[in-house]
């Protein structure tokens, strides 16, 4: 099981989230939806990584993100029929490791890729990436493969 | 009708990967129905288990989100499309923040003390405390607090900066005046320490709003000035469970505790009934010494990073008196009220209450007794003893009068009701009847039987005597 990402997009996602420190940075990760989306453990490749702001309010940025839904749906209307879809999301960890809280369970969507920046003094420090089950009651880690 | 429903990429494995569904429908909630009842996967995913949709989940009918509209009661029409979109979010809340370089230098004095350390200031970051009032007490409470590395510090206040403010309540200065004050103490602390947060809550404390708000921080910080307050902050941390680090000061004086620990007394327990309105003066009206909350806040926010670090004895079953005067401290203990009405094992109050009626401070509504003109014309004409007093100014009772009436003007009734006989009934008017009701009500509280014209003299001119000019 794994996300394959290049290192173009990797480099997309980390200076976003850099950028974005001491707040939470994120984004959506976008390719093509593959025939086993569903399956835990099945293989995603990222060809696209697109940042957008966190659309948390401001109280809880250091520790919270939101992806307005207004923009995902438009994305998702942009890419409609192209068999290319939102197949996951990227988003940081400020001084925390890159593990999912239970605050990203209860929010997780099933299938997609959670890939979760740690960043430690305004510099990546590791980088995890999880797809939780279909019951929702947990994420299971993924290996991320840097191709290109 | 026949409705389209769209899927995010994430939910078409539930729905054999189809993007589009036709379904036939008059609601939002008939259209899920039908999607749901062809694929029960979708609804594991978007349904809770007593059958709402899931927090996360967005429902937009065209581009509208069903939420303003009707929810799953909007109509739906031919050709409208629906929309299922989650709302992506997540963030490492629940992770204890770790201290970055920066802030480990920042907080080098706390870091080589052994009492708070690393995972003490890693505390402090990950704690959040509301600062009831950004006033006297709230001032060098939220500075130091944010200067200690408090990581969310709440501020509740609903006033501007007034110059008067300023001899005391140095989160302010003379630039702020006339502004929000949150948004100067906002400001101010954010320059002190980049690395926290500020949360500002722009508006009146109330039953409504108290629990929910308190429930979202570790501990409570109050710096109120007035009793209904006080006791408001009090009953909300006994009900949400957070401790208050309370603060007051008045004149030269000042008080501190903290209550609502667990097995400590709550301030109910010290003061089950607040003062009659009007016999305690506010710092408005009585006046305190610019340094005292200064003490006092300091020493509010002294107990709050205790409460935060779990070190030390909190002052919980103590009271602290302070006088600056004397400069002395005295220190009285306070028991934990069996019969508590809020922090005992069987309040009677398990929900906020109304704390304005609580202190006595809504105005009593008094009944003012009336008498129609046609009823004073009876009782003139059999010629009952009372005392017919106009509250009008000379100047108008120059223009018309009503034969045998005393005059006081409202304005001098305080200094003068003395003349009017107590042992009589007093009938009173004026022009039409509002200054006069005044009048009655004053006139009832001094203990005379009073009663008011209605109408005043322009009802009299009308339908008792037209040679009475109205004017």
């Amino acid at each position: 099981m794994s996300l394959r990402i290049t290192r173009a997009i990797e480099d997309i996602a980390v200076a976003t989230c850099q950028a974005a420190f001491p707040e939470e940075g994120c984004g959506l990760l976008i390719g093509p939806i593959p025939e086993d989306f569903d399956r835990p453990g099945r293989t995603l490749e990222v060809d696209e990584a697109r940042p957008l702001p966190n659309g948390w309010d401001a109280s809880a940025k250091t520790n919270r993100y939101l992806i307005d839904p207004k923009i995902l749906a438009r994305v998702e209307g942009e890419l409609s029929g192209t068999g290319r879809g939102v197949v996951g999301f990227f988003h940081s960890h400020p001084q925390v490791p890159a593990w999912p809280s239970p605050f990203d369970l209860t929010m997780a969507m099933p299938c997609c890729s959670y890939w979760i920046i740690e960043i430690r003094d305004g510099k990546m420090k590791d980088s995890r990436s999880w797809q939780r089950t279909e019951d929702g009651r947990s994420f299971v880690e993924e290996e991320i493969v840097l191709e290109g | 009708m026949s409705i389209e429903i769209r899927l995010p990429t994430a939910l078409r494995a539930f729905a054999d990967k189809q993007e589009r569904i036709s379904v036939e429908a008059k609601t939002v909630g008939e259209a899920l129905d039908q999607l749901f009842s062809k694929h029960d996967r979708l609804r594991q995913q978007l349904m809770s288990a007593d059958g709402k949709l899931r927090s996360f989940v967005n429902v937009y009918v065209n581009d509208d989100d069903a939420r303003d509209k009707q929810g799953l009661a909007t109509i739906v029409k031919e050709g409208d499309t629906i929309l299922i979109v989650p709302a992506i979010a997540g963030g490492s809340a629940t992770a204890e923040a770790e201290l970055t370089k920066a802030e480990l230098a920042r907080y080098d004095r706390h870091l080589i003390m052994p009492e708070v350390g690393p995972e003490g200031q890693k505390k402090l970051k990950n704690a959040s405390v509301l600062c009831v009032g950004a006033g006297g007490l709230g001032s060098p409470l939220a500075l130091y607090l944010a200067a200690a590395g408090v990581g969310r510090i709440g501020i509740v206040d609903f006033d501007t900066v007034d110059e008067s403010n300023l001899q005391r309540q140095i989160i302010h200065d003379t630039q702020s005046v006339g502004t929000s004050k949150l948004v100067s103490a906002k400001k101010r602390l954010l320059a002190l320490n980049p690395f926290i947060s500020v949360e500002t809550h722009e508006m009146r404390l109330t039953s409504a709003n108290a629990v929910e708000l308190f429930s979202k921080y570790d501990v409570i910080a109050d710096g109120t000035d007035n009793f209904a307050t006080r006791y408001l902050v009090n009953d909300a941390c006994v009900l949400t469970g957070k401790p208050n680090a309370y603060g007051s000061i008045f004149r030269f004086e000042g008080q501190l505790a903290v209550f609502g620990l667990k097995d400590g007394p709550c301030y109910r327990c010290l003061y089950p009934e607040p003062p009659p309105p009007g016999l305690v003066p506010s710092c408005s009206e009585a006046g305190v010494l610019g340094v005292l909350p200064g003490v006092i806040g300091t020493m509010q926010a002294i107990e709050a990073l205790k409460l935060i670090l779990g070190i030390g004895r909190p002052l919980s079953g103590r009271l602290m008196l302070y006088d600056a005067l004397e400069q002395s401290w005295r220190t009285l203990k306070v028991k934990k009220n069996p019969a508590c009405p809020v922090c005992s094992e069987h309040p009677t109050i398990t929900a906020p209450i109304d704390y304005e009626a609580f202190c006595g401070l809504k105005e009593k509504t008094v009944t003012i007794p009336e008498i129609s003109v046609n009823d004073l014309k009876k009782k003139l004409d059999a010629k009952e003893n009372f005392v017919l007093l106009d509250v009008r100014e000379p100047h108008e009772y120059e223009i018309a009068k009503i034969t045998g009436s005393t005059l006081i003007p409202l304005g001098k009734l305080p200094e003068r009701f003395t003349e009017v006989d107590k042992s009589a009934k007093v009938i009173v008017h004026c022009k039409m009847g509002g200054r006069s009701a005044k009048a009655v009500q004053f006139l009832i509280e001094k203990g005379y039987d009073a009663t008011n014209v209605t109408g005043g003299i322009n009802a009299w001119s009308e339908s008792i005597d037209p040679s009475v000019p109205q004017y």
